[in-house]
């Protein structure tokens, strides 16, 4: 049974995490503060307890799954780790920072994933004296609830690292599929005509966000794009249009909208901010 | 025009492939008195045709083929069918100003679109072009209630709504193929399992047909002209070579042995 180390505790770290420690593996999660380390646990045993309630989980499996994670704020409790799936802040300059504390102080044979959504795996992996054990491995929010991981390799990430974050990938109960390190990877480049061309289709006046959410439900879809994007946040969702268009240089398919843009700027977010394209008032 | 029409009245559905005999079984089997006709292989009318569209009180026009058929088609049925006749017509790889544009009664024309299978559909989109009547409006609106869907009314133009942006995913999902970021299956597990589509996008086009998906595509370049249009080579390729899909036993998947697991032989990439 492998010995996961997870870095940062945050929603998807901590969601990895819990995840992790219910399938049964050893985790050691490391984050910069204590204050932190109990913030991560208390949400995870909250989720555990709910789960309980639930009944898709006895007292004892959720106690059993608390007692498998260990938390640290030192690098060195990762020395005897077989893999660790870091989860920090989407910045490119925090990243490389702990890829280079992991590169220092985790056992030859580990493999360092990283869960970017949207940074290259071949940047993170170069400043490291392992490139090819280096693998992206992209969970979706929330972990316990999204059955996929997207394990993406670098250039220099090796054949033998890709079937070990497969693996682990099915050990964390999920769905791993391979993808090449390109611009949004898989899911977050196909999804942005849902997006962009509902932004396209509203601001031409070919039909109104609540028409166009109305035709797409209509055909399938669970949301509508104007009420996902309200739901993502639509500075989120902005910026990973921006961010995917930047990094394709500027291919036209994925062109960021303007009207996304104006209700960024207005603090227009979404849900989270009561106001998006829709009132949640 | 508004309230439905009464039973006995005459809806003539013309069409030319499998998505359009879809339509026309659905309004044949619920519409009373309505008749379905199959296009001949060369795109043109039978004489019997002629005589139920001289008699028809509403022509669909169900066809989706390309642009010197259609206008064939449409201006076959604008030639027939008295003046007063609406003719609701497929408006997904023309604008219905496009269409009526062709007839010498423009005012009777209405588009009207959706990602088949109908089945699968509860909202149609009604799509009036520039010069559209009420009436026809009206007509392409109790149409689709009449078979128990909802309608939303949409500015005409290649595409609508639903079709331009499935198209559009599908397109990205065929560059991102071609390119070699994942396999097909990949692709579509990624998509229907990390962003909770009901289809994978090139399942999802096998199903549709990849013929049509490159068809709406290509009229949205040719009538935006614009780079994000552009269809990815990998699709025509399909086209060309006849892989169109489910119905021709092998698209983006191969269908041809054992159609329940068509993840084991996706294309090359």
């Amino acid at each position: 049974m492998t010995t996961l180390g997870v870095v940062g505790g945050g929603t998807m770290g901590g969601g990895i995490v819990q995840v992790a420690a219910q399938q049964g593996l050893d985790v050691v999660l490391w984050d910069v503060k204590d204050e932190f380390l109990a913030g991560s646990l208390s949400r995870i045993r909250a989720s555990l307890q709910r789960n309980v309630e639930r009944g898709r989980l006895s007292q004892e499996e959720a106690d059993a799954t608390l007692g498998r994670i260990r938390t640290t704020t030192n690098f060195a409790e990762f020395g005897a780790v077989d893999a660790t799936i870091e989860a920090v802040l989407e910045d490119v300059e925090t990243k490389t920072h702990v890829f280079q504390q992991l590169d220092e102080h985790c056992p030859p044979h580990a493999i360092l994933a990283s869960n970017t959504s949207s940074l290259s795996i071949t940047q993170i992996s170069a400043v490291t004296k392992r490139p090819g054990s280096v693998v992206g491995m992209h969970f979706f929010n929330p972990v316990p609830a999204m059955g996929l991981v997207e394990v993406i390799q670098g250039v220099s990430t090796t054949e033998e690292t890709m079937e070990r974050a497969v693996a682990l990938g099915r050990e964390l109960g999920k769905t791993p599929v391979r993808a090449q390190d390109t611009p949004g990877f898989i899911v977050n480049r196909i999804v942005r005509p849902f997006y962009n061309e509902a932004l396209r289709l509203m601001n031409d006046g070919v039909a109104s966000h609540e028409e166009i959410d109305r035709i797409m439900k209509g055909m399938g879809f669970r949301m509508g794009p104007f009420q996902l994007m309200d739901l993502i946040g639509n500075d989120v969702n902005f910026a990973v249009t921006g961010l995917i268009f930047e990094q394709l240089y500027g291919e036209p398919r994925i062109r960021p909208s303007f009207r996304q843009g104006r209700l960024v700027q207005g603090g227009l977010l979404g849900q989270k901010s009561k106001h998006g394209w829709y009132d949640y008032e | 025009m508004s309230e439905p029409r009464a039973a006995g009245d005459s809806v003539v559905i013309v069409y030319d492939g499998p998505l359009g005999a879809s339509l026309a079984d659905t309004i044949v089997a619920v519409l009373p008195g309505a008749q379905a006709i199959a296009l001949k292989a060369d795109g043109t009318l039978e004489g019997t045709a002629r005589s139920a569209l001289a008699g028809a009180t509403c022509i669909v026009d169900a066809t989706l083929g390309d642009a010197s058929a259609k206008q064939a088609v449409i201006q076959a049925l604008d030639a027939a069918a008295p003046p007063s006749v609406p003719i609701l017509a497929n408006a997904l790889t023309h604008s219905t100003t496009e269409l009526a544009s062709w007839c010498a009664h423009p005012e009777r024309v209405c588009g009207f679109g959706f990602v088949p299978p109908l089945s699968e559909v509860s909202v149609i989109e009604v799509a009036p072009g520039l010069r559209t009547s009420d009436v026809a409006r009206a007509a392409c609106i109790a149409m689709f209630e009449q078979l128990d869907k909802e309608t939303a009314v949409v500015v005409d133009g290649a595409g609508l709504v639903s079709a331009r942006i499935l198209s559009l995913i599908v397109n990205e999902a065929a560059y991102a193929l071609m390119e070699g970021v994942a396999t097909a299956s990949d692709i579509d597990a990624a998509v229907r399992l990390g962003a909770n589509y009901p289809h994978g996008p090139l399942e999802w086009a096998d199903r549709i047909g990849v013929d049509v998906i490159y068809r709406i595509i290509t009229a949205m370049y040719a009538e935006f002209g614009e780079d994000r249009y552009r269809p990815a080579p990998l699709l025509r390729k399909l086209v060309l070579t006849g892989w169109t899909g489910r119905a021709a036993g092998r698209g983006f998947y191969d269908y041809s042995e054992s159609s329940a697991t068509p993840e084991s032989s996706p294309i090359p990439t």
